[in-house]
Order: C-alpha cells, then sequence, then structure tokens
C-alpha cells in the first residue's frame, strides 16, 4: 500500500507525517512522531493506554485510523506541559505506580473536568471505565480527579472573566 | 498503630514533575538502537507435536530467521529444571511454544515474514489436566529433569521424570495417623483455581546487540537481571561478565517478567543479524509466555469438639505448563502456606509441580499462596460449621502466635495474625451478624535464602548515586530505597540518584520478587552507609537471610519473615442470577515499618483489586490446550467502575522491621469472599466465582435442604 501524507495539529503544533492507510494512529505518533505517552496495551478500544484527546475528546488511538486524524486537534500528555492541574493532583496524590496508564488517565480526566467540573465519585468512575490499571491504583486516581477539579476551581477563581476558558 | 485511609497532599513535593505523569518515562519498549531490526515469534499451532521440518525457503532475503537448526547446539536452560531450548527443537509442548523467529526492518515486515515460513509437525498425544497427567501412561513431557545451576535452584528439588513432575514438596511433621485418630470431627474437601494472566500493560520488551568484541548487551522488562545473566550464560556458553544486562523500569511485571522469557530468541536473531534486534509481544502473545499455576488442593482437616486443631493433610498439584519456570518454587510455597497460621501438632502435605501441555506458569503476584489459601481458608469455614463455631473464634483459638512453632519446625516471631483477623472483623461489622460475611488469614514466606547487596557513592556535586540491582514495577521501590539512602545520609532525596540497573555496574542481588526488595536492601544500605561515612567516597552493603527446607521433610526455615494479613468482605447474592456482588471488602495488613506511605497504600490497594479480579472473574479459559481468551475483551480484569467498597488497615509498629507489602493482600480476598458466599449456605469449590458457579452451587444447597434426611 502507498504511503500517504497526514496533517493534523499535535500537541497546538502543525504536522505533516507518513502513514500507511490502513495504519492506526498509535503506530503514527509513536513512530513518526516519537510520543512515547501513547502505548499500547489491548490494541482493541479498551483499556485507554493509547488515549490522546482528539478534538478535545479521548479517544482511542490503537483504533482510529491515522487517515482520519486529518485536520483534527490532537493532544496528548507532552502538550499539558508537566504541571497542568490534572497532573499537579497525580503527582500530589500519586495516582500511579507503573506510570503506564497514567498519561490516559489525566487526558480522560482532564476532558471530564471541562465537560463537568464538579464530578461525584460516581460519575469519575464510570468516566474511567475505558482506562484499565493493573496497578490498581483506582482509588488515588478518583483521589486525584477530584483534586484535580479542586485545583482547577481554585484556578478558575484566580482568573475571573466573561467566558473564562478551561485552563488546559 | 493503625494507619487511615489516606488524605491526598501528604506526600513531599518534588520541583521536576514526575516522569509518570509527563509520559517522559522510558519502558523497556521504548528502547532503541540505530539500524535495529523487529522480531517476531513463529509458534507452534499444537499442543505436542515432534516439529519435522522448518522451511524458510520463502522469506525475503533482507529477512533473518532463526530456525530449530541454529539453536540445536546451545545449551539447555532453566532456572530451576534445566528443560528448555531456545526454540522447541525435537518437539514443540504447548500451542504456542515458538519454533522458529523472525528479524525484519520494521514490526509489520516481521509479522508478514512469520506468516511465511512453513513448519510440518507429527501431531502426538497431549495432557492438560496436572492430575491426569501423574498418571500411569499419561504423555511424557520431558524425559531428562536436570535440576539448574542457576541460583534460581535455591532449594533442593526432588524431580519425579518418569510421571511428569518436577519437584514433590513434603511436608512431614508429627504423626499424621494418629493426629486424625484423635480428632472428633474431620472435613475433607477438593479445590480448583485457574490459571490466570498478569495482563502488566506493558507487554514483554527486550532488545539485544553483540558488541564488536563479542559481548552480549541486553535491555530488556526483567525482575531477575542476574538469574537471567547466568541463565544466558549456559545457553551461550559465555562466562557472565561477558553478558550485560540492563533493566529499566516496567509497566507492571506481577511476577511475569522472570527469568529467561524472550531474551535468548532475541539475542540468537541478533547474532545472525549481527545488527540490534528488538521484540515487543503482541497482547495475546501474552497469554502463550507466562501465567499463573492452575492448582487443585485436597485438604483434610481434623479438630477437637472444641475446635482445637490436631491434624491437617494437603495434597497440591501445581500445573506448571510445558516448562517448568520457578514452578517448583510455586510448588514449594504453595505447599508450606497450606497448612495456614496455626498451631497443628500433626501435618502431612505433598506439593507436586506437574508438567502439562499448556503454556508454562510461573511467578504470579501471591506465588502459591492465593491457590493454599483458597483451599485452607475455605476449609477452616466448613470445619466451623460443622462445630457450630463462630469461623472467627475457630481461627483466633488456633492462630499462631509469638514464639509458636510452625509446621517446618521453626519458631514465629513477630506475629500479628489475631491482630490482623481482629482488624478486619471489626472493620466489616462481623459482631453485629455475620450473614454474608467472610473472612480469612494469609501467611506468606519472604525469599529465604537469598541475598542483596548495594553500593553507595558519593558524588563531586555533593550527591549521591546508589547502585542496586532492585526493579522498579511501579512498586515504588527505586524511590524507597532512594529514600531510605537518603535518611541515613542526611540528605534530601533529591541528592541521591537512583540509575537504571545494568549487571556491568550493580553488585549481585538475588532478585525482585517475593516482596523482599525494601527491606533486604534496605537492610543492605545500613552497612553502605556505614562505610561511605567512613571512608567518605564509597560503601558496599550486603544483607544475606540464610534458611531453607529439607524437601523431604518441610522441616529448617521457610522464610526468616512472614508476611502477615487478613481480609473480610460482605457480599449480596442474586439467587434468581448467581449474580455475586461484594458489597465492601476489608484488608489488615502487618507492615512493620512503612517507608514510603503513599507507595504502600497504593501497593496494597493494587493487590486487593487483583484479589478480587482472581475472585470473581479472571481466569484462561482452555479448549484442548489452545487459550480462547487471550485478549482483554474476552479477560477481563478489574476496572475503576467494577469496585465495591475498598478499605484497609497497615499495621504498623514503631521500630519494627520493613515488610513488603507487593502481595500480602491478594492471596486471602478471594478466601474472605468464598467464605462469605458460604454464610449464606452457597459452597462453591473452585474460583472465580462466577454467576454460574454460584447458581450451581444454591442449585446444590436447595436439593440437599430438600432432602429427607
Ligand atoms: S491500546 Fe488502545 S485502548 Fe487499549
Ligand atoms: S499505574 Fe501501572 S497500570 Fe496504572
Amino acid at each position: 500500500m502507498a504511503a500517504m501524507e497526514i496533517h493534523f495539529t499535535l500537541n497546538g503544533q502543525p504536522v505533516a507525517v507518513q502513514a500507511e492507510p490502513d495504519e492506526m494512529l498509535l503506530e503514527v505518533l509513536r513512530r513518526e512522531l516519537g510520543l512515547r505517552s501513547v502505548r499500547e496495551t489491548c490494541g482493541l478500544g479498551i483499556c485507554g493506554a493509547c488515549t490522546a484527546l482528539l478534538n478535545g475528546q479521548p479517544i482511542s488511538t490503537c483504533i482510529l485510523l491515522a487517515p482520519l486524524a486529518e485536520g483534527c486537534e490532537i493532544t496528548t500528555v507532552e502538550g499539558l506541559g508537566g504541571h497542568h492541574p490534572v497532573q499537579r493532583a497525580f503527582e500530589e496524590v500519586q495516582a500511579f505506580q507503573c506510570g503506564y496508564c497514567t498519561p490516559g488517565m489525566i487526558l480522560t480526566i482532564k476532558a471530564l473536568l471541562e465537560e463537568q467540573p464538579a464530578p461525584d465519585e460516581e460519575t469519575i468512575r464510570r468516566a474511567l471505565g475505558g482506562n484499565l490499571c493493573r496497578c490498581g491504583c483506582y482509588l488515588k486516581i478518583v483521589q486525584a480527579a477530584q483534586r484535580a477539579a479542586a485545583l482547577l476551581a481554585e484556578e478558575r477563581r484566580r482568573q475571573p472573566g466573561p467566558g473564562a476558558a478551561p485552563v488546559s | 498503630m493503625s494507619r487511615a485511609m489516606p488524605e491526598p497532599g501528604e506526600n513531599t513535593h518534588r520541583t521536576e514533575p514526575d516522569p509518570r505523569v509527563t509520559g517522559a518515562i522510558r519502558y523497556a519498549q521504548d528502547v532503541e538502537l540505530p539500524d535495529m531490526l523487529y522480531a517476531c515469534i513463529v509458534r507452534s499451532p499444537y499442543a505436542h507435536a515432534r516439529v519435522l521440518r522448518v522451511d524458510t525457503s520463502s522469506l525475503p532475503a533482507d529477512v533473518v530467521a532463526l530456525t530449530p537448526d541454529d539453536v540445536r547446539a546451545l545449551g539447555l536452560y532453566g532456572c530451576q529444571i534445566k528443560d528448555q531450548q531456545v526454540l522447541a527443537v525435537e518437539r514443540a509442548l504447548y500451542i504456542g511454544d515458538p519454533v522458529a523467529a523472525v528479524a525484519a526492518a520494521s514490526p509489520r515486515a516481521a509479522r508478514e515474514a512469520a506468516e511465511l515460513i512453513e513448519v510440518d509437525y507429527e501431531e502426538l498425544p497431549a495432557v492438560f489436566d496436572a492430575v491426569e497427567a501423574m498418571q500411569p501412561g499419561a504423555p511424557l513431557l520431558h524425559e531428562d529433569l536436570a535440576i539448574s545451576d542457576n541460583d534460581a535452584a535455591y532449594f533442593g528439588m526432588r524431580p519425579e521424570p518418569q510421571r511428569n513432575v518436577c519437584h514433590h514438596f513434603r511436608i512431614r511433621h508429627g504423626d499424621i495417623e494418629q493426629g486424625f485418630a484423635e480428632a472428633d470431627v474431620i472435613v475433607e474437601e477438593t479445590y480448583r483455581t485457574p490459571s490466570a494472566q498478569h495482563v502488566p500493560m506493558e507487554p514483554h520488551a527486550c532488545l539485544a546487540r553483540w558488541t564488536a568484541d563479542g559481548r552480549l548487551e541486553v535491555w530488556t522488562g526483567t525482575q531477575t537481571p542476574f538469574n537471567l545473566r547466568m541463565d544466558l550464560a549456559g545457553i551461550f556458553g559465555l562466562p557472565q561478565e561477558r553478558i550485560r544486562i540492563i533493566a529499566p523500569p516496567m509497566g507492571g511485571a506481577f511476577g511475569s517478567k522472570t527469568f529467561v522469557r524472550y531474551e535468548a530468541i532475541v539475542a540468537c536473531l541478533a547474532r545472525k543479524a549481527g545488527r540490534p534486534v528488538k521484540l515487543v509481544l503482541r497482547r495475546d502473545e501474552e497469554w502463550l509466555t507466562l501465567n499463573r499455576h492452575p492448582s487443585t488442593i485436597h485438604v483434610k482437616l481434623g479438630a477437637r469438639r472444641d475446635g482445637t486443631l490436631v491434624a491437617k493433610q494437603v495434597t497440591c498439584w501445581a500445573n506448571t505448563g510445558a516448562y517448568a519456570d520457578c514452578g517448583p518454587g510455586v510448588a514449594q510455597k504453595m505447599g508450606f502456606a497450606s497448612p495456614g497460621p496455626y498451631r497443628i501438632p500433626h501435618v502431612w502435605v505433598d506439593s507436586y509441580c506437574v508438567y502439562t501441555n499448556l503454556p508454562s506458569n510461573g511467578a504470579f503476584r501471591g506465588y502459591g499462596a492465593t491457590q493454599a489459601v483458597w483451599a485452607s481458608e475455605r476449609t477452616m469455614d466448613l470445619l466451623a460449621e460443622r462445630l457450630g463455631l463462630d469461623p472467627l473464634e475457630l481461627r483466633l483459638k488456633n492462630v499462631l502466635v509469638d514464639g509458636d512453632r510452625y509446621c517446618t519446625g521453626e519458631v514465629m516471631h513477630d506475629v500479628h495474625f489475631a491482630d490482623c483477623l481482629k482488624a478486619v472483623a471489626g472493620q466489616i461489622g462481623w459482631h453485629e451478624g455475620r450473614r454474608g460475611k467472610g473472612l480469612a488469614v494469609l501467611l506468606k514466606g519472604m525469599q529465604t535464602p537469598s541475598r542483596a547487596s548495594i553500593v553507595v557513592e558519593a558524588n563531586d556535586d555533593g550527591s549521591y548515586t546508589v547502585h542496586c540491582a532492585t526493579a522498579e514495577m511501579g512498586q515504588g521501590a527505586w524511590r524507597a530505597i532512594r529514600m531510605l539512602a537518603a535518611e541515613q545520609l542526611g540528605v534530601p532525596v533529591e541528592r541521591v540518584h537512583f540509575p537504571v540497573p545494568d549487571t556491568d555496574i550493580v553488585p549481585y542481588d538475588t532478585r525482585t520478587t517475593s516482596s523482599r526488595s525494601t527491606y533486604m536492601m534496605g537492610r543492605a544500605l545500613v552497612e553502605a552507609v556505614r562505610q561511605l561515612k567512613e571512608n567518605g567516597e564509597l560503601g558496599y552493603g550486603e544483607c544475606v537471610n540464610e534458611g531453607g527446607l529439607d524437601p523431604d521433610t518441610g522441616q529448617g526455615i521457610a522464610s526468616t519473615h512472614w508476611h502477615q494479613g487478613a481480609a473480610a468482605a460482605e457480599v449480596r447474592v442474586d439467587e434468581e442470577t448467581g449474580k455475586l456482588e461484594v458489597v465492601h471488602l476489608h484488608t489488615a495488613i502487618y507492615a512493620g515499618r512503612v517507608v514510603n506511605p503513599p507507595a504502600a497504600q497504593l501497593q496494597n490497594e493494587g493487590s486487593m483489586i487483583m484479589g478480587l479480579g482472581s475472585a470473581l472473574f479472571e481466569e484462561i479459559t482452555f479448549a484442548e490446550g489452545q487459550v480462547t481468551n487471550a485478549n482483554l475483551s474476552d479477560y477481563n480484569i478489574p476496572a475503576a467502575d467494577d469496585l465495591p467498597r475498598i478499605t484497609y488497615d497497615l499495621i504498623e509498629r514503631p521500630g519494627a522491621e520493613i515488610h513488603g507489602l507487593g502481595e500480602t493482600a491478594l492471596p486471602p480476598v478471594p478466601a474472605a469472599i468464598g467464605n462469605a458466599l458460604f454464610s449464606l449456605g452457597i459452597h462453591v469449590r473452585d474460583l472465580p466465582l462466577t454467576p454460574e458457579r454460584v447458581l450451581e452451587a444454591s442449585e446444590r444447597r436447595r436439593v440437599r435442604s430438600a432432602a429427607p434426611v
């Protein structure tokens, strides 16, 4: 199959990459763009280790054909800078062991908190249904989500203003 | 002292964000070298077959192939029994046994090339059940069972080659016949536990290259760098120093990343290719690599009318699959965990490690204890029911206390089984009514004998570097060791570095298993820091724990240090559908001294959650040796919305030894849930507690209670 060129925005930067038409976005992000925070575990869209945000929504890049990312905005944790409130919350709570699932968890929670700034525990757990953690850090991940919600609320208070966009 | 549930935000602050939250951490699967090729394995489609011909003639010219002829002359290996060759040379022994391999320019090219290799087989009869495999006339997997010279063969093994047994461990304590003669009541039952998959999120990954001067260098996710080096040295006929193992952090391991997995195949490919070769397993191949031992365990337990235990006889069949791996060790630990933490004057244990035509089974978080505790603690509740006693009272009456002797003859110290039991009973509301509630207690040994050593070096900039082989798989060992070193050196933890372990640099360590690292390394560190303070430059420390059991009597020192814990569960059952709902799960674990509280909590929570998966749904299913659920859609692991209320106590004692917490809370969880079901009259013998099994058991109860007496 002939490789094709795909264009999208990755973590705020426009990129153009080569991909096979039947290749998944995960392979392209890792091989062509050197991103290591997107990781394969199940390859079936079940575990969330390969999560990225596509136009702000969490998706499994292991089952998204790379050409379908054409023209989209893709965000991975590399694009969050390291001090995003959800990342800070994960560190504070120590909501990880091996850290393999952590980027996917962080992105899923970021997207959740943008839609629902103060989710209850039940809602958080349900939102994490597509993110598995074999180390079993779920209790602390839920705590981290709650802590992140508090940090984000604090940021919003400190930067009030009409139509203040969610912090990203 | 008991630590309550953790509060967020109580940990120390660091300046740099943790590489796990930025995604910057590099696992074994991320290691790359210029010019490397990618490997793919060709596997047997038969459970037992003679390999007649491997034809690589249709491969493209730029693909490197490894066939039985390439490895025939290489050494046999096996960490406890030498029963394995780099590829299945004469016979393939399970569906998935590697018979050939390729290396190509991309993972996709390697997969396509692997499809082009043609293999002719002659199918042979196969056996899948451990009890059947020991019967006369069963297909024999291995003719010779040579005990390995690897350090991992650390105890006396008793292979019985003519009946597929690679180890028969015994405990002979007291006089078992007299014991049962003294019993007023005897209960007897047979239990089965299934195979399970570790499902580390990061698959097995390794990369090998040969240097110009003929040294082998391997980057691999491994818990056992030195044991791996020993086996590779044997395979290639090299002195150990000619092999270098670098062990990057792992995205989870749980026992699966131990000893030789694919490192030998990849090294052979790299040698043939003259280029580095890397392998990252496909997810389905994890089920063909290493799983948990299925077990069959028969328990006979005798007591006096007042509940005093007098005799216990246990027979364990640990199904180790096609190759022994560390199965003999697992069977031995299953054997010496099966009497449970009780004073029993007459104990008789036979634990067999048995070959079958399944994929190999090896170390799995819990290491034989999960199976043993399931059988042992379910039987305690059968006995309690028969005697009309409260299961908690029955346990407290018999549980080991300080100064008691275990059935191995060793005297127990720092014993907290009763504390753990009382704690879980209190948390689950035991005294307010026992319906739907169950509990279980665990004793689990730590690797004995073993040796750990560590070097601490002072750097010019005032920081320190710790050289240590401990593997990091998410358990937080590197940070715990840095914290211990920092505390002893009197510097902040940021001033202590822990480079990725490299066998060229770090001193010897037995391995990162059995929740021993923080304990052993912590002790070695004391001496290393003392030396460093003396000379200002470098300190070396070592910790050795001596002991071991006589395999024919089970007498000696099973463990210099015991992991102790208990679990309690409250359940609800829908008797129409068999659906079992765990409402609340609580564990109490003796933690000694906790070094890094968040990591300790995470280890404990993770163990409980994995135990929940084992209890409720984790089971590898086979059809004639073929895994039928080798993917995460058919093999479920616990997700966030599967969890009940989970609480726990880490019981700390100031000044106590450090206790590894990596796996203590897992084994008692299934048994506590099974006992909770039993309190409702539903007796399920086999794990996991699926709706079908629960339904079947409650049907049985109805039939029984309807039957005329
Ligand atoms: S790897 Fe994509 S969802 Fe599991
Ligand atoms: S932290 Fe290891 S998988 Fe989540």
